[in-house]
Parts: C-alpha cells; sequence; structure tokens
C-alpha cells in the first residue's frame, strides 16, 4: 500500500513539472538561508564562548611589591575574582623575549626593564559580562598598589550581539522564503489536485479509504520539501568545503577558534526534517482548502 | 439486497424546487437483473446515485445490503462503496494508465496484495471479453471497448451488487448488445444488478424486470 501512495505521490510530481520545481528551488532557497546564517551565527557563536572563557583584566602596579603573597591574598577576596596570577617583571620581560623570538636580543640592549609588574585577573562567570567586568576594574582600580587596569568584556559582548543579529536577520530571511515556499508547495498540489480530479473520483467511487484519497497529496508535499532539502545540504556543503579552507587562517587569527564547523549529522538531519515539514504543510494546506 | 421506501427527492436550484423522484417504492432480491427504464429525466440517475449514496433522498429510507443510506456517515460510505460495482455511460477510464494499470489501481486503492493484482485483473478482463487489450490505453480502445475495460474494473473486486447508468448510451446497436450479454454474463454469476436506460427497445430486448419511471414516479414494475 505504501508503496502504491509513493507511486501516486511521484506521478503527481510528475505531472505538476514547473510549479513542483519551482517549490523545491525555493525550499532550497530559504532552507540554504537559514542553514548559512546558522552555520557562520554558530561560528561566530564559539568564538564568543572562547572569548568569554579567555578574558583577563591585568592590573598594572605602581612598583614590584616585596610581599606579592600578601597583594595576591587581597585581591583573591575581591568579589568576582576567580583567580589571579602575579607577573613580576623579570617574567613579563621573558614573556616579550618570547614574543619577538629571533629579534629578542633587542631587549638586551635596554638599559633597564621598562615592563611594570603586574596581576593576571580571571573574573568569575558573574563578571564576564560588561557591566560585571566595568565593576570589577573599578574595585581593582581602587587597589593602593595600582598603576593601571586593562582589559574589559565590552568587545565580546560587541561580538555577540553581532551573532545575534546574524541570526536574527537568518530566522527572518529564511522565514520569509518558507513561507514562499509553503505557498508555491501549495500552488503546485492545487495543480495536482486539478490533475488528479478524475483518480479522486474514481477512489471514491470504489470506496478507498480517505487514507489513500490524501495521503499521496501529503506525501508529494512532502518530497518536494526533502528534495529541497537534500539540495539545500548539499549547497551549503559544497559552500562550506569551498569557502572554510580560505576562510579558516583568517579566522584563527581575528576569531581565535583554530576551525570552522560545519553540520553535526544531527543537524543536518533536523534540516532534512524543516524541508519535508515544509513541503508536506504545504501540501495539507492546499488540500484543507479544497475541501473545509 | 435493495429495499426503497417511499422515497422522494427535491432538488433546490436557487429558489426553484425540482421534483426528481416521487414516492418511490421496491425491493430488489438478490441475484435480480433489474432494468430501470423511462424517458430522460424521469429520474433514473437520481435514483441509482441515492443508491450509492452520492445523495441522500429528501424523504423515505432506503436499504441498499443491509445498510440503512439515509443516517449513514461518511466513512461508512465508503464500506458501502466497496461491496458496489457502478460504470455510467462515459467510462471514466484514467487517460494515462493502461487498461490493465486503471483495473489495477481500483484493487490498490483498496490495498489489494500486490501478488494478486495480476491474476485478478485478467479473471476480470475475461469476464468481458477484453484480456487482449490489457496493455492498451484508453485513447486507443473502441466506445465498445472502453465501456467494457469500465465493467472490468467495476466488477473487479467481485461486488455483490452492479449499478449500471447507461452504459450503452454512447454505443451503436451491436456494440450495446454485447454490453448487454456480457451485464448478462455477470447476472448469471448471482451479481445482483440494476440497470438504468432510456432506451425503450433495449429494455424490452432484455426480458427482465423493469420498472419505469415517469416524472419521478414508479410507472410500471413487471417482468
Ligand atoms: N443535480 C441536480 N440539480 C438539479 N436538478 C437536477 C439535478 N440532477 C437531476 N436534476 C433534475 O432531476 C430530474 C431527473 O434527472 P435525472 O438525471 O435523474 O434523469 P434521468 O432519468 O437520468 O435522465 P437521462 O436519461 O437524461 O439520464 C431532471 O428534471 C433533472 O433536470
Ligand atoms: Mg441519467
Amino acid at each position: 500500500m505504501l508503496g502504491f501512495l509513493v507511486g501516486e505521490a511521484l506521478r503527481d510530481l510528475r505531472r505538476a513539472g514547473r510549479v513542483a520545481i519551482s517549490a523545491i528551488v525555493l525550499i532550497t532557497l530559504s532552507l540554504a538561508a537559514l542553514g548559512g546564517f546558522w552555520l557562520v551565527s554558530s561560528n561566530l557563536g564559539r568564538a564568543v564562548a572562547q572569548w568569554r572563557d579567555r578574558v583577563r583584566i591585568v592590573v598594572y602596579l605602581k612598583r614590584e611589591p616585596s610581599a606579592p603573597e600578601a597583594v595576591l591574598g587581597r585581591v583573591r577576596a575581591i568579589p568576582g575574582v576567580s583567580g589571579v596570577t602575579y607577573i613580576a617583571k623579570a617574567d613579563a620581560l621573558r614573556a616579550l623575549k618570547q614574543v619577538l623570538g629571533k629579534d629578542a636580543s633587542v631587549v638586551d640592549h635596554l638599559p633597564a626593564n621598562p615592563l611594570p609588574a603586574s596581576l593576571e585577573v580571571t573574573p568569575s562567570a558573574t563578571a564576564a559580562t560588561p557591566e560585571g567586568a566595568r565593576d570589577l576594574v573599578g574595585r581593582l582600580a581602587a587597589l593602593p598598589e595600582a598603576d593601571e587596569v586593562a582589559g574589559s568584556a565590552d568587545w565580546i559582548e560587541r561580538l555577540s550581539q553581532w551573532q545575534r543579529l546574524l541570526a536574527t536577520i537568518g530566522l527572518g530571511v529564511g522565514a520569509v522564503l518558507a513561507v514562499a515556499a509553503i505557498l508555491t508547495v501549495t500552488t503546485a498540489t492545487t495543480l495536482i489536485l486539478h490533475a488528479r480530479r478524475h483518480e479522486t473520483e474514481i477512489m471514491r467511487l470504489v470506496g478507498a479509504p480517505e487514507s489513500a484519497i490524501r495521503l499521496p497529496l501529503l506525501l508529494q508535499g512532502m518530497m518536494q520539501g526533502l528534495a529541497g532539502a537534500v539540495l539545500a545540504s548539499i549547497a551549503l556543503m559544497a559552500g562550506y568545503s569551498l569557502v572554510a579552507p580560505r576562510l579558516e587562517p583568517l579566522v584563527n587569527l581575528t576569531l581565535g577558534i583554530p576551525d570552522l564547523e560545519f553540520f553535526s549529522p544531527f543537524g543536518i538531519l533536523t534540516l532534512l526534517g524543516a524541508g519535508t515539514l515544509l513541503g508536506g504543510l504545504g501540501g495539507w494546506l492546499a488540500r484543507a482548502r479544497r475541501e473545509p | 439486497m435493495i429495499e426503497v421506501h417511499r422515497v422522494s427527492k427535491v432538488y433546490s436550484v436557487g429558489p426553484v424546487k425540482v421534483p426528481a423522484l416521487r414516492e418511490v417504492s421496491f425491493r430488489v432480491s438478490k441475484g435480480e437483473f433489474v432494468v430501470l427504464s423511462g424517458a430522460s429525466g424521469a429520474g433514473k440517475t437520481t435514483l441509482l446515485r441515492l443508491l450509492y449514496r452520492d445523495d441522500r433522498p429528501s424523504e423515505g429510507d432506503i436499504e441498499v445490503l443491509g445498510h440503512e443510506l439515509v443516517p449513514m456517515r461518511r466513512s461508512q460510505v465508503a464500506t458501502l462503496r466497496r461491496s458496489i460495482g457502478i460504470v455510467f455511460q462515459d467510462a471514466k477510464l484514467l487517460p494515462v494508465r493502461t487498461v490493465y494499470e486503471n483495473i489495477a489501481f481500483v484493487l490498490r486503492v483498496l490495498g489489494a496484495p500486490r501478488r494478486e493484482l495480476t491474476a485478478r485483473v485478467f479473471d476480470a478482463l475475461r469476464v468481458v471479453g477484453l484480456s487482449s487489450r490489457a496493455q492498451a490505453y484508453p485513447a486507443q480502445l473502441s466506445q465498445g471497448e472502453a465501456q467494457r475495460a469500465a465493467l472490468a474494473r467495476a466488477i473487479v473486486r467481485r461486488p455483490p451488487l452492479l449499478l449500471a447508468d447507461e452504459p450503452t448510451g454512447n454505443l451503436d446497436d451491436a456494440m450495446a448488445a454485447e454490453i448487454v450479454d456480457v451485464l448478462k454474463d455477470i447476472g448469471a454469476g448471482g451479481t445482483t444488478i440494476v440497470l438504468a436506460t432510456h432506451q425503450a427497445r433495449l429494455a424490452r430486448a432484455l426480458h427482465r424486470r423493469t420498472i419505469t419511471l415517469d416524472g419521478g414516479r414508479v410507472v410500471k414494475d413487471e417482468g
């Protein structure tokens, strides 16, 4: 029976011809847009999460303390501080030499170590928000030893806002295209209903169950949706494998994430499911309009 | 098999009421072959449509194959129709499918197992004498052949009741006689048949019980 219903649905699709193809193309576009924005936004999200973890606030000290342990103890007691390390002037210079690599010798020509001692403070999760970070910076600046406090979580928040904006645009564009796709599937299905009227008449005459009359319509809609989703997945995969290798070095440098992620198998399945749902909805709407 | 009790049917066309059947009553027993005759507009089609519950009577009761038709729900209509074969003046074959596919279609729609299809379709084609045309498309058939294909489709599920509305209406006398012979064969196999025709000559030549309608009334029931 299922074989028969699927066969009828395929026959209907062939009859709907060009309209069915436009419906499939629209589903492809809507899902590719949704998926594309989703990919960009989820990769940005990864960068945001990673940077949130890595937020450091640096407190430059007026002079090298004679008893760093005492200062560290006081800093640890400040609310919003989850960890703190002391970096002596000598440590700072060594780090600088490491960064300079083969040019490190220039440092040796300096008359004295120009780098200040500092404290590297890791904020707790609550203090990693822009407001939390600002409060913490204020409290750290109030330390008598503090010369200057650097670092904030502002730019991370800006990145995160971008991510949210992109996700919203993606959802908006995808939703508009999805509505267009559903309407096109509905149009295709209405054509099919017309092309199928003789079959429907015979089916009713011989006492076919309602399911046998309606399922092919739903099925052909779902097939349009699934075909569109498969095409969208292929397009996204092709786009990803084309763009990712070229973009990864840049992304690595600017966002600090090692690579660009593609959808997980579950993500692909979700995409296919969404397409099937869109198409099925289109098919079902045509039926509902015909038989109120 | 069929019990029609004081059935009236009035169509409303806008404000105009068109009486199509008035106080029609009759019974048909199992295995009977009944001819429904009457001039054009006498109400034959209307009556047949009531028998397969395509419409409800305005008044009266109808029982077909043990089903009360008036209070019947839609899901039960499908059940009723599975026991009734129906043919019309036009064969209503699906144009993009072969004769074989047209007949197999109704079996598949009703969930018949695939391996039974061929045997059952060819059984039906043999009854109507059309086995050799199984792979032809409807456009390649003569009208007589098309009507025989429609008959094969109607009987392929071996329904106990066959309703035929002017199945010979489009045919010349020779072809009409062929169809009538096939119908007689089907009737001889035990199927109850109601055949509507406005061709009085054909009705007389059948030598079967004939119910004659005139202006929606039964004016004669004899034979
Ligand atoms: N759907 C309808 N709406 C309104 N009037 C109708 C409808 N169907 C039939 N009638 C009227 O009912 C009467 C009986 O029609 P019906 O079709 O039953 O006659 P018939 O005996 O089958 O005629 P024919 O031999 O031409 O097929 C006619 O007056 C017809 O105009
Ligand atoms: Mg008629």
